[in-house]
């Protein structure tokens, strides 16, 4: 064995046929590498490119929002987004097969708990939220796909915790998102509005308007309604991921260069509103406090809830515009807690409701100068004409009270004294009908939203017969309710404010606005304000004007007008004050013990212009269950106008404006018998 | 040939002292330098472990070729059945005491390492059957069929217990190697079509009979991995896409981004060839496949000027050893077969196969070292 050697040349065809075999073997191997890198190599580049290339939107700065001087306030700070994808890429491997397999496999509970573990809830139900949002996108294909965005504002620690585990990075990524900020807070709550996450439903209407998941989106005020000018136009980033689509901190220098130049995203427009925040401040310090957290303490002081407008009486411009109490616009930016939103939402003084435009309010007194101008239009009506006033007047049976009796009253002296009977005679004996009062409150704007736009304004109630009837509320008496502002005729603090400002400006109606102008961020003006009038103008003739603004001038400067107490030194002030009865049916259970909060309480009013001889400005207060109008309205009102006419207001210098009474440094002579009377 | 690839010192340069084999010595070099570039490239500087324990095994490889190719190859002759009967032992015994990784038991472990028996059983193999069919070419069976029972026992045996670590690949590779000596002694042309008939009529049976669904599924995703892009064809389909972005000049080392981005699994094993075509392009990859191409042949080379029969067969079965690992895993890359999970030899990560080869070349290079004698 193997001791000599062998002729192998017989198997010199098998060496050769084997050669052949080898040769055709790599060549057909070589002629793939060809139709794959030479054939089809850019094809395959590009998708490589594809592959690493990952396009993420960039928020655009969300336009800001300034009052009438350029003082913030809706403003965006720097903060963290977080975002997951419920359903990332995973490399599956078969190490037995050498064989990988990339899938979409949901989180896992472990996963998400490791993360929930990092995060500082508010409470319990924050984090079950929490952890249901995730749960719902690891069970949808589709949205699991993509990261979406599921807490906004982290706090400085949650980032670093998040950041320093990186196992999390396959599904967890943190993006530099803008948070909302009202540096002014409560106190333009209703103004500005507040945000919120969209929703599914909006979502699926603004779908094509480049909303995500996971986006924020303004709820109320001028956020929502000024929504698509604030929002501006998302940008594109571009960005390396590796594989599992996690973005790569240190990419190769050759994917870099791949990259596209990213597009900038184009910020939102400049609101400029035509509130001025000082004086905006003065009439939350009137009430109290706007801030729902003081105004629900039991040993809170101040007046509970109302509203107050102050306008511009030739342009609508509104200058001040309060809800009392309101939430602070930031909270929206943060989870809410179950026990805060419960309590919101159980309040009985109502924080989610702008009580300036979305509440209607029986208009009491103030009603009266829409009752005086159904009479005035009749040739055959005499306002000179004196009516007795003897305290009560009986129709269909019934007693019609009034709070005292004012003796003989003409039209104006009706007027400053708050006189019912003298309208109830009115409506008994003079022709004073519904449908003429709701032609004139009509004319006025009454009955129908103002036109400002937010928060999805009240239209307020004007009774007819007709309608009456068919709601069945048709009493005899009802006509002389109506007279008096009660009865059905209901109003919003903005209508009250038109109906009084068109008798300031002499006749014309406007329509309100809070919005001055708008600019880009780069001060090229998009959009500007002009006042708007209503088109059917009012049949206010001018020595009828004269005669209303005669008695409402005497309200507040006649020894006897229910005002008097309240008049402003070095300005002169017209006003009406209300005081509107509450059905004692109402009250509710479950309040009482609030203190300064008594539901059997009247609703008190103040309507108000100045200066008389010229008027600027209308400020209209309502107090809730404030009682009697001319003290718990008419301070508040007459603080707003002194602030305003004393200084506030742009060109007037050296005009100083204070209430009359705090000179005297004694209480001022009540009018009539019964300050209660102050209808 | 012979004097085409040796004569470059005309002839008066005798190789490397000892008689060791110059080309065989060069190629290797080559190869394994190139493969330790590329396991760098496709480790991105995260595994310089993987790439300093491949250079261990090479090394260790190194140390147990020129140790070989030093022996006469005589001694390997005598010991061809213990060698086998040694390698079958450790292959039984990984099936009593085996590592088990992953699901799959290839492991020995001894001491700090682990080695994997299947590897080296494909060279014991080679030296049992050579052995086998030198003794049986002197013997009437030359050339029958009944002569190709005992090698066909001797693969089926190792084979089979491979199959059930479960390692298919591995077991298949093992009948192909028998198959590809049978060839060169013992084959007839009436026994080949014999042969390929059975083959073929078993594959079909084995479609319609042995085949999971599952594993049906995978010949579909392998036809097809545009339609599994994210899920089964992914691997496949992010190889061809890392081979197609090499382009003709390929990206450089250390460029490809479907390497440095992890796009392609199993990169630094199975899959290495794919990041040496994105980096080294078409040339690269041309360049590659002429070098392994010149080793085939210059073993075919060594086996026809072999001084006896089992030099020869040995010489062909490291050939086969070469070419059907080659074939095989670049075959996968570029689609030709189904995934199977065999190492490119140097290429993939992983100490038993790199020994087992350089082994197999001293092997080889002793022999040649004998053909002088003649």
């Amino acid at each position: 064995m193997l001791s000599r050697p062998e002729d192998l040349r017989p198997l010199k065809l098998r060496f050769q046929l084997m050669l052949v075999v080898t040769m055709v073997v790599f060549l057909v191997l070589g002629g793939r590498l060809f139709q794959l890198q030479v054939l089809e190599g850019d094809q395959y580049a590009s998708r490589a490119e594809r592959n690493f290339l990952q396009s993420i939107d960039v928020e655009a700065p969300r336009g800001r929002i300034f009052d009438s001087k350029g003082r913030p306030l809706a403003v965006n700070r720097p903060a963290y987004t977080l975002m997951v994808t419920g359903r990332p890429r995973v490399l599956v491997e078969d190490e037995a097969a050498k064989s990988a397999e990339l899938r979409r496999i949901a989180v896992t509970d472990a996963q998400v708990d490791e993360l929930a573990a990092l995060i500082d809830f508010q409470d319990e139900t924050d984090e079950l939220k929490f952890v249901s949002r995730i749960e719902e996108l690891r069970d949808d294909e589709e949205s699991g796909r993509y990261a979406v965005a599921i807490r906004s504002n982290l706090s400085d620690r949650e980032y670093a915790r998040i950041k320093t585990r990186e196992q999390l990075a396959s599904w967890v990524d943190i993006r530099k998102r803008a948070r909302r900020f009202y540096p002014e807070g409560a106190l333009t709550a209703f103004i500005t509005g507040y945000m919120r996450e969209i929703s599914r439903e909006e979502l699926e209407r603004r779908g094509q308007a480049g909303y995500r998941v996971g986006d924020r989106i303004g709820k109320t005020g001028l956020e929502r309604q000024w929504e698509n000018y604030l929002r501006g136009r998302t940008g594109m980033a571009n960005r390396v991921v590796n594989a599992l689509g996690i973005p790569v901190v240190n990419p190769p220098a050759m994917a870099s260069a791949a990259l596209a130049d990213p597009v900038e995203p184009i910020p939102g427009q400049d609101i400029h509103v035509s509130i001025d925040v000082e004086l905006q401040r003065v009439a939350a310090e009137a009430f109290g406090s706007v801030l729902y957290d003081e105004v629900s303490q039991t040993e809170y002081g101040g007046r509970r809830a109302g509203g107050l407008v102050a306008m511009e009486v030739d342009t609508g411009r509104i200058l001040a515009m309060v809800s009392v109490p309101s939430i602070d616009p930031n909270e929206w930016e943060q989870p809410i807690t179950r026990a805060k939103f419960g309590d919101w939402t159980a309040s009985p003084f109502k924080p989610f409701i702008d009580k300036t435009i979305q509440e209607n309010y029986f208009p009491g007194s103030t009603y009266k100068v829409v009752s005086a101008l159904s009479m005035l239009v009749d040739s055959s009506y005499d306002p000179d004409e004196i009516i007795e006033c003897g305290r009560y007047v009986e129709y269909g049976g019934r007693k019609f009270r009034d709070t005292h009796a004012c003796g003989p009253v003409g039209l104006e002296d009706a007027i400053i004294q708050s006189c019912n009977v003298y309208f109830y005679r009115l409506a008994m004996e003079r022709g004073l009908t519904l449908s003429k009062m709701e032609a004139t409150a009509r004319s006025f704007g009454l009955g129908e939203p103002t036109g400002l736009g937010i928060n999805s304004e009240a239209s307020g109630t004007v009774p007819t017969e007709a309608s009456e009837i068919r709601q069945g509320s048709f009493q005899q008496g009802v006509r002389l309710n109506s007279a008096i502002g009660q009865g059905n005729v209901k109003v919003t603090v903005l209508q009250l404010s038109v109906l009084y400002a068109t008798i300031a400006n002499g006749g014309s109606v406007v329509t309100p606005s809070l919005v001055d102008r708008i600019e880009t961020r780069d001060g090229k003006l998009v959009f500007e304000n002009e006042p708007r009038l209503r088109e059917a103008s009012p049949p206010l003739e001018s020595f009828d004007r004269e005669r209303i603004h005669r008695g409402l001038v005497g309200v507040v400067n006649d020894p006897k007008g229910t005002a008097y107490s309240e008049r402003l030194n070095g300005v002169t002030v017209a006003g009406k004050t209300g005081t509107a009865q509450v059905g004692r049916d109402r009250r509710r259970v479950g309040e009482q013990g609030i203190v300064g909060w008594d539901t059997t309480q009247d609703h008190a009013w103040f309507a108000a212009y100045a200066p008389a001889e010229d008027p600027e400005i209308v400020v209209v207060a309502l107090v809730a269950h404030g009682g009697a109008g001319a003290d718990a309205a008419a301070p508040i009102v007459m603080r707003v106008i002194g602030d305003y006419l004393g200084g506030r207001r742009a060109g007037s210098v050296n005009r100083t404006v204070s209430p009359a009474r705090r000179d005297a440094g004694v209480p001022p002579p009540l009018p009539g018998a019964d300050r209660k009377g102050a209808r | 040939m012979r004097s085409r690839l040796r004569g470059g010192g005309g002839g008066t340069w005798r190789g490397f002292p000892g008689g060791l084999d110059a080309v065989l010595v060069l190629l290797t070099a080559l190869l394994v330098s190139v493969a330790v570039v590329n396991l760098n490239s496709a480790g991105a500087g995260d595994w310089t472990g993987l790439v300093r324990g491949q250079i261990g095994f090479v090394l260790v490889g190194a140390v147990a070729m020129f140790t070989v190719a030093f022996l006469d190859y005589r001694v390997l002759y005598r010991l061809g059945y213990t060698i086998y009967g040694v390698g079958l032992a450790l292959v039984v015994l990984v099936a009593v005491v085996g590592v088990t990784t992953n699901s799959a038991e290839r492991w020995l472990r001894l001491g700090m390492l682990t080695f994997q028996p299947s590897e080296p059983m494909k060279l014991f193999l080679i030296l049992g059957i050579a052995r086998y069919l030198q003794e049986l070419s002197e013997s009437s069976l030359a050339g029958t069929i009944r002569g190709l029972i005992i090698p066909g026992v001797m693969t089926v045996v190792p084979a089979a217990l491979i199959l059930q670590q479960p390692d298919l690949s591995t077991s298949v590779v093992l009948g192909l190697i028998a198959l590809s000596m049978l060839a060169l002694a013992q084959l007839t042309l009436r026994s080949t079509l014999i042969l390929s008939l059975l083959g073929v009529s078993g594959m079909m049976l084995g479609w319609r009979l042995l085949m999971e669904d599952y594993q049906r599924e995978r010949i579909d995703v392998w036809l097809n991995p545009e339609t599994h892009a994210e899920g089964a064809g992914y691997q496949i389909l992010q190889a061809r896409i890392a081979v197609g972005n090499g382009g003709i000049f390929g990206r450089g080392v250390g460029e490809g981004s479907q390497n440095l981005l992890n796009f392609v699994p199993y990169k630094e094993s199975d899959f290495a060839f794919a990041v040496f075509a994105e980096e080294w392009g078409f040339l690269g990859g041309c360049m590659l496949l002429l070098v392994v191409f010149v080793l085939v042949a210059w073993l075919l080379n060594l086996a026809s000027q072999a001084r006896d029969r089992f030099s020869a067969l040995v010489c062909v079965g490291v050939a086969a050893l070469f070419f059907w690992h080659t074939v095989l895993n670049v075959g996968v890359v570029l689609e030709f077969i189904p995934n199977t999970g065999l190492p490119l030899p140097f290429f993939t990560h992983g100490g038993s196969n790199v020994v087992t080869m350089m082994l197999s070349l001293g092997v080889v290079s002793s022999i040649s070292r004998a053909r002088r004698e003649r």
